[in-house]
């Protein structure tokens, strides 16, 4: 004998009490017996019935009175932040959109006029109540916001596993306690592949809970590889640009040398420093004087400032410092300054590198 | 300003995506030239100035710049200092025949007589 269906518990909050008619009898015979369908005219209404009953889907109209959907929204995802919530309006703008979204709704509904409209919803809505969160969280990278995720859980000293994927690539990245210790992009692995990983021009990720790799490929610092990520991407950017021109497709960089090359400066760091957009360090390591140099960064960060407003060339990304027997780089980001300086051992590689 | 650094700024530093070129000599006089208008030429000279003592600045941290990068979203600024005092900063286009013959122009740009 087959264990009867799981009843989803379904509350639609709305003032308009004939809508709430028509909700009640189309989705009762549409869901028949898996639904089971609540309805309140008001938000106060529905934090009683919270209190009284679980509920796995809240349906909430915006334009309500004494307390709107949105308010209502910001209620339950401090009450109830793990119910699923879905907004429904008969009147929608892009303002409500956002707002209902920021506060957790996790569908926006313009209210149907026609049967086929509310076919559409119930379908929505099914989809949303059925689906299981997986563990982790999931995002579309863009280029900062990758590396944004790395240095968060850098800086947090997490562990935990970096899935990365587009249409041509598949990677992951293993970092434990806060260290980055292992990457694998399709048959490379190490800083070859993390650095591949971090060229890429878009995908999504995954951040999954962390199990041991089956090898650690990697022991350089995260700040450094970061940094060198980003010197790596723009340099295969710039190759890609000045062998195919500008119709050349877009796709995973080549990036042998340049990962080769960024491997061996990896071991040669002489100095790392890493503050907050208001100069408090958060990481030192073999700094000479570290205010001096917050004090550095913090000019860096007023020059860029300066030369933005005088040629405008959009956001400012890096200051390369070139010195006779090393290289240093300062990022300023409002909300983290970094400056990072390498050896001349590894200058000495990447001239006979590029030469 | 020295007839020969006029003239190679004027010429040898227009390419396809220079947005400006700017020199500053030991005496601090500037000679600045724009070929967008992005970039204007106070602009240039302001920016001569202001690099200056960043140099200095870092030169008094241990860290006396043989070039300085400033990369922006859609360009970068080089600064070259040279022992003597005089600078030369180009503003570029990424990605572009200028901002791959910085190089060259930095050579050229050291082996130029500014003592004039």
């Amino acid at each position: 004998m087959n264990a009867p269906a799981k009843q989803y518990q379904l509350l639609f909050v709305d003032d308009d009490g004939d809508f709430l008619a028509m909700i009640q009898d189309f989705f009762a015979s549409l869901g028949e017996k898996i639904w089971q369908i609540h309805c309140v005219t008001s938000a106060d209404q529905a934090l009683e019935l919270l209190k009284v009953r679980k509920i796995d889907l809240v349906v909430s109209d915006v334009n309500m009175p004494m307390l709107d959907g949105i308010q209502f929204l910001h209620i339950l995802n401090r009450s109830h932040p793990d119910l699923k919530k879905a907004v429904i309006t008969a009147n929608a703008t892009e303002e409500k959109r956002s707002a209902c979204l920021a506060e957790g709704a996790e569908l926006f509904i313009e209210k149907p006029r026609s049967p086929e409209g509310l076919r559409s919803i119930f379908i929505m809505l099914e989809e949303l109540i059925t689906w299981t969160p997986r563990e982790g969280f999931q995002g579309v990278l863009r280029r900062v916001g990758l590396q944004d995720v790395i240095q968060m859980e850098c800086l947090g000293r997490n562990s935990s596993i970096l899935e990365i994927h587009n249409q041509q690539l598949r990677g992951r990245v293993y970092i434990e306690d806060g260290r980055i210790i292992h990457a694998q992009a399709g048959d490379r692995v190490g800083e070859n592949a993390f650095y591949e990983l971090l060229s890429l021009p878009s995908g999504e990720f995954q951040l999954h809970p962390f199990e041991l790799p089956p090898k650690r490929s990697i022991d350089g610092q995260w700040e450094f590889l970061l940094m060198e990520s980003a010197r790596v991407r723009d340099e295969t950017i710039a190759a890609q640009a000045s062998a195919n021109g500008p119709a050349s497709a877009p796709g995973p960089a080549p990036a042998d040398k340049s990962s080769a090359l960024a491997a061996d400066l990896a071991a040669q760091v002489e100095e790392t420093l890493i503050c907050s957009g208001q100069g408090e360090p958060l990481y030192a390591w073999q700094c000479p004087n570290t205010s001096a140099r917050i004090t550095l960064l913090q000019n860096v960060a007023q020059q860029a400032a300066s030369l933005s407003q005088l040629i405008p060339l959009g956001n400012f990304d890096r200051l390369e410092i070139q010195l006779a027997d090393s290289r240093a780089v300062a990022q300023v980001k409002t909300d983290r300054m970094v400056f990072v300086r390498v050896s001349s051992g590894s200058e000495k590689t990447a001239r006979q590198s590029n030469e | 300003m020295n007839d020969t650094l006029q003239e190679w700024l004027a010429t040898g530093a227009i390419a396809s995506g220079m947005l400006g070129c700017g020199m500053r000599l030991p005496d601090a006089t500037c000679l600045s030239y724009s070929f967008n208008e992005l970039c204007p030429r106070e602009g240039l000279d302001q920016i001569l100035h202001q690099l200056a003592e960043t140099t200095a600045t870092l030169a008094g941290q241990g860290l006396a710049p043989r070039r300085l990068t400033w990369t922006f979203e859609q360009g970068q600024i080089f600064l070259f200092p040279r022992p003597d005092g005089a600078l030369l900063v180009l503003a570029t286009q990424p990605n572009t025949e200028a901002a791959e013959n910085v190089d060259a122009l930095a050579e050229e740009f050291f082996s130029l007589n500014a003592s004039h």
